[in-house]
């Protein structure tokens, strides 16, 4: 993890800390590795209502996000070692297992069916995701960066973060060619990023 | 040819933001991978992007449930960790710990869809909570009364630091599951879904290696389909784990086939 020698990993600006909350959560995740349980309870407690949010977000069912839950956070504490921080940050890192653990569980075969029907029940419309990111001063700027976007670029990041679909499903939901949500996703996410002041 | 490569460096480039985002089916995730592996500024690109996900990801925190956390710590507490990277040396081959990193990776890397709650292969695992943090439900009762005289070794193997783990299929139904620590010349075997033998015969655990062949007990009764924890100490370099079908006061030496067997 640590470069020895003169080879200085090759440094991209260094992604400032994403949230307050991320305050030194790559220093506990540094004590993590070497096994310091207090330093994993610590980072549990800022990012485990992170994980489990957006676990949740994706999942739907409580029960199942809790299990989700408890494998992202089983994995930050078994591979607490291979965190870089010089790849971007630690809240990045973590957030990034936990979605795609998220969405690798509504995407297993057995599981879709079942989560069609929860869902076919309960459409999500843009409205509910901002209601559900308001309060905090930093959900308020991601709500003012998502309301930054064009509607097409919006839907298809609500739809495939929240979510979890994938471009193509994206394309047949809005009726979009395939070319064009790939497009509004990459310009979408690149402007977020540049509305939330996380450097490249 | 040309064209068509860069139409493909194109195409991959544009799925920068719905890879991100995890958006991409499985085959695009791997095509996409790949490119990473060659392209400096794709991999800038996708940590950078990835800053944004996660602020979207931590918008939508919410409230962890009630004692989810105490789960979490209470597995932590019997999860190894991987060894960071060490480029100056090769990997310690010392009592064959790391020589079988991969099974190890393999086994508890906690999959996908294995939760502590349902698991038959994590069935040591959920022992080793209920045990070390006296959180058992009533259906682990009986195994952790059971247990009780060897809880202490039980918690020294699966806590040691060169613990492993590793699982095998009995022939004629079950699966067995085995934390063991050389360091310790200890393991620890459970079972699920064995097979039920007639009451004249029970399973007997033998280790057999080159320091020769010994019982290592007879397996309890099974509970609700489980069976065991059971410690087999004085674990010797080069041994597998069998397991047969004996008279149920046991053999002095495996006399039927092997139902299971596993190197160690």
């Amino acid at each position: 993890m640590t470069a020895t020698g003169s080879q200085e990993p090759r440094n991209r600006a260094r992604p400032a800390p994403a949230t307050a909350a991320g305050t030194d959560l790559a220093g506990q995740i540094a004590l993590v590795a070497r096994g310091e349980t207090t330093a994993f309870d610590a980072v549990f407690e800022q990012i485990g209502p992170s994980v489990f949010g957006v676990v949740k977000r994706v999942i739907r069912d409580p029960a199942q996000s809790e299990e989700v839950t408890q494998e992202v956070m089983l994995e930050v504490w078994r591979s607490a070692s291979k965190f870089d921080a010089g790849r971007g940050s630690a809240t990045a890192w973590v957030m990034t297992l936990a979605h795609r653990r998220a969405v690798d569980r509504v995407r297993s075969v057995q599981k879709e069916a079942e989560r069609e029907r929860r869902v076919a029940a309960a459409e999500i419309p843009f409205d509910e995701v901002l209601e559900a990111v308001e309060s905090s001063l930093e959900r308020e700027r991601v709500r003012r960066c998502l309301g930054s976007l064009t509607e097409v670029q919006r839907e298809s990041v609500t739809l495939a973060y929240y979510r979890g679909y994938t471009y193509g499903q994206v394309a047949s939901l809005l009726g979009v060619p395939t070319g064009t949500v790939k497009t509004r996703m990459r310009d979408a996410l690149i402007r977020m990023r540049d509305c939330l002041g996380v450097a490249e | 040819m040309k064209l068509t490569r860069q139409s493909q460096i194109r195409d991959a480039h544009t799925l920068a933001g719905a890879y991100a985002m995890d958006a991409v089916s499985a085959p695009d995730r791997e095509r996409f991978e790949q490119h990473l592996a060659e392209c400096e500024d794709c991999a800038q690109e996708i940590a950078s992007l990835r800053e944004a996900t996660a602020m979207l990801g931590a918008a939508a925190a919410e409230p962890v449930p009630a004692g989810l956390k105490e789960r979490i710590m209470a597995a932590a507490a019997v999860t190894r960790q991987r060894p960071p990277a060490d480029e100056t040396e090769p990997v310690p081959l010392a009592h064959g710990t790391w020589a079988r990193t991969g099974i190890w990776f393999r086994s508890l890397a906690w999959p996908g869809r294995l939760t502590l709650a349902t698991a038959g292969a994590a069935a040591a695992a959920v022992l080793a909570v209920a045990v070390v943090f006296g959180v058992a439900n009533s259906s682990m009762q009986q195994q952790i009364d059971q247990a009780q005289a060897s809880s202490q070794q039980i918690a020294v193997v699966l806590t040691a630091q060169d613990a492993h783990m590793t699982t095998g299929t009995v022939a004629g139904g079950g699966t067995a599951t085995i934390v063991m620590s050389h360091s310790r010349h200890a393991l620890v075997f459970t079972a699920q879904g064995l097979h039920a033998l007639p009451g004249s015969r029970g399973y007997e655990l033998w280790l057999i290696g080159p320091g020769g062949t010994r019982s290592a007990g007879m397996l309890p009764a099974d509970s609700h389909g489980m069976t065991g924890p059971v410690i087999a100490s004085g674990l010797r370099p080069g041994d597998h784990l069998a397991l047969t079908a004996e008279p149920a006061d046991g053999s002095a030496h495996p006399d039927t086939p092997m139902m299971l067997d596993v190197d160690l």
